[in-house]
Order: structure tokens, then sequence, then C-alpha cells
């Protein structure tokens, strides 16, 4: 078990991982996903408890160096040494050549072990920046919108690769993501912060599934123009990068102007899927 | 968008999958749905809706339909377009709207006062709130 529960300039928080658990951790910018995992690393400071098993980490008389806590931490900038192979970035933190093999088979990196990091690609020094983090047997690993710079492709593929390193070494994970398929594709559990405090905490499905009333088909639009059509109303809803036209009746549109931030929802039954 | 009070009076599931079947005025609803809030209850009192497009009407009409939802309504208000007919049906205290194209509007000779019954699929019903 990890138990947190820590206070400072920007935290006020209380709690408990399950060791070996894969969490997410969500919020707006300035929320304190990041502050929470550096607290956790001891690169930041706070007052309060942290216990990871037996293991404390920070008490009112107890402050464990960041090296002593064994933490595997990525970030989104990859962080490798340039200078040296993608094998030496290994090695140079634990020199146990068969591990290194074996992450970077897991990783399909094992082919690039001899290539300098500035020759790879995003993806791929990401990979080393994982298998770096994992040569230490670390007790927690944190990711920091780790794959938030890849391309959707290269992302998904990092996420599998994720789960199966997971599987394999089931280090207790805590990953920061803003990336609602990430976070269902590869956590159980997942943990909402606001302005420092836990406002949600849940299964993905329960926590990020957008419903209104019974409505499983739900997002958030703003109303850029009302048409009128014969004795009907044409509503255009701009949803994130979509604009979407919304058929509404005459007693809909008097409610409805320009500018308005509307609901826009219908019931999973009626919706059309197709591959694209 | 066309709303009425309705009672909770069944509910039905197979894991997620749910039919509730609701009271209205002595008639009785159904509504297919996917996962259900805790605070949805027999006996629980909310506010159901539907879209005026996905409300049909049958006049004289004998035989068996699937529809799930079938109010005896009367027409209050009847509103051409040129393609299109919007119809006012009062069903008890509920006024609902229907939209129906104008050709299906003049082939059934659909007129201010007309008995009829408004008929809605079980999946074009929604929970919009729970009153109490």
């Amino acid at each position: 078990m990890i138990s947190i529960n820590v206070k400072n300039h920007i935290l006020d928080l209380n709690l408990e991982i399950n060791e070996g658990d894969f969490v997410a951790i969500s919020g707006k910018s300035g929320s304190g996903k990041t502050t929470l995992l550096r607290v956790l690393a001891g690169l930041d400071s706070a007052t309060g408890d942290i216990k990871v098993g037996d293991k404390v980490f920070l008490s009112d008389t107890n402050y464990l160096k960041v090296q002593d806590r064994n933490i595997g931490f990525v970030f989104q900038d990859y962080a490798l040494f340039n200078n040296m192979s993608v094998e030496k970035n290994l090695l140079y933190v634990n020199n146990d050549k068969i591990l290194c093999k074996k992450l970077l088979e897991m990783t399909q990196m094992i082919s690039y072990k001899d290539r300098k990091p500035q020759t790879l690609s995003g993806g791929q020094k990401q990979r080393v920046a994982i298998c770096r983090a994992l040569m230490r047997h670390p007790s927690i690993l944190l990711l920091d919108e780790a794959l938030s710079a890849l391309d959707p492709q290269m992302r998904t593929n990092l996420q599998n690769i994720l789960l199966n390193l997971h599987k394999e070494f089931k280090i207790t994970t805590i990953m920061v993501s803003h990336d609602p398929s990430e976070i269902y594709r590869l956590t159980s559990r997942v943990i909402v912060i606001e302005n420092g405090k836990i406002i949600n905490d849940g299964s993905p499905k329960d926590v990020l599934l957008h419903t209104s009333g019974s409505q499983k088909f739900s997002f958030e639009g703003e109303v850029l123009e009302i048409k009128k059509v014969d004795i009907i109303f044409i509503a255009i809803v701009a949803i994130g990068q979509q604009l979407v036209e919304i058929v509404i009746s005459t007693d809909e549109a008097k409610d409805l102007k320009v500018g308005d931030a509307v609901g826009v929802s219908t019931k999973a039954f009626n919706v059309n899927i197709k591959k694209s | 968008m066309s709303t009425l009070i309705a009672k909770i009076i069944n509910i039905q599931n197979i894991d997620n999958l749910h039919i509730v079947k609701f009271d209205f005025f002595g008639q009785s609803l159904s509504m297919m749905s996917l996962e259900l809030t805790d605070n949805i209850q027999i006996g629980t009192k909310i506010i159901l809706k539907t879209k005026a497009t996905s409300i049909a009407i049958a006049k004289d009409f004998s035989g068996e339909l699937s529809y799930s939802n079938k109010l005896s309504s009367k027409i209050v208000a009847i509103q051409n377009g040129k393609l299109l007919t919007t119809i006012r049906l009062q069903t008890n205290d509920t006024v609902l709207e229907s939209i129906i194209t104008k050709d299906s509007s003049l082939r059934m000779n659909l007129q201010v006062g007309d008995d009829v019954v408004a008929l809605i699929k079980a999946n074009e019903i929604s929970i919009q709130e729970v009153i109490s």
C-alpha cells in the first residue's frame, strides 16, 4: 500500500494506492498533478506523511532523499544522455545486461541498442526513457504526460508497450494524463485533482463516461448559428474541433441563442457507428 | 423537445441494460437505457423527454404496433410548413410536440380536435431529470 497524506502550497490531499495498480491522475493544468508526482519522488517539498509499503518517504521526522526512494520517472521530454548509446543509457543506471536486453526486446528497441539518442524518433526516445526508468527495479513508476508529445499511432504503440511492461513487472504505475482513451486503456483507477484536492476517484468508466441523465452520448458545445428551415430550426453547434447540425423545434429554438454553451446528447441506442 | 412527468413503477435489467416502466396518468410508458444513476428507483418521479421528431401519430388505428409507448392524445394545434408539419398533442396535463411530414399530415387529414395516439419507441425516450 502506498499512502500519501500531504500538504504544500498547491496540494492538500489524502490518497491510498494499492501496490501493483496502474492509476491515472487527471485534472486541469495547474491543478497539482505534476506537483503530486514530484512530491512523491522527493523533488518538491511538502509536509505530511508518505509511506510506500513499510518504507517511510516522508513524516514529521523523516525525509527520504530522492535517490533513496527508488522511483522511476518519465517526463514528456526524454532527458537521455546524447553522448551515450541506447544500451549505455540503460546500463549507466544499472549495469544489469540481462534486464537491459529484456527491456529493449520488450520495447522493440533491441536493434537500436548501439544508436545515439539524437538519431532516434520521439517515440523511440521515449521507449528508451521508459526502459531506463525500469532499469533500477523501481518500486513506483511515475509517468508525467510521457506520451503527450507523440503522434496518435506512436501513442497507441507505446500504450501497448506500457501495458505489457506493467503486466510483466507489476510495478505500481502512476500516470498523469489528459487523454480519456489512454486512461481507459491503461488504468484501473482515475483520480481527478482540482486546486490540489481530489474531486473524483473511481474506475475510468465511472469517472470519464460523459452522461446527461440517462443519455450516454453526451458532449459540450457552443451554438454558432440557428437557421430556420420550413417550420423547424437547425442549430450549428461546435463540439471540440467539429461542427454538427442539430434539428430543433420552434419551442426549443426559443430558448437558444448564438453563443450559448449547450449540452448535446442522445441515447446510446440511437447512434450509428461505422468503420472509417 | 417534449417532456412529461411520470413515476417509475418497474425496473428490469440484465447487466447494465435496463427497461424502465413508468406510470403516466394510468398509461404505461417504457424506456430502454444502459446504466441508471442510483437515484433512479421504483417510486421515483422523473421528467421524461423525447425529440419532437421521434413522436409518430396514429389515427383510427386498429392492430398491433411494436411501439412501447402509446399515449392517447388530442390534437390542439397544427402548424403547416412547406414540407413539414408541427402538431401539438394534449395528453392529460401535458402538451407534446410532434414533427411529421406535411404529406403524412394531409394524407391522414389531421385536424385540430382529432383524437389520436402518440407513438414513441422505448429507445427514443430518456430521463431528463429526477424530481423526487
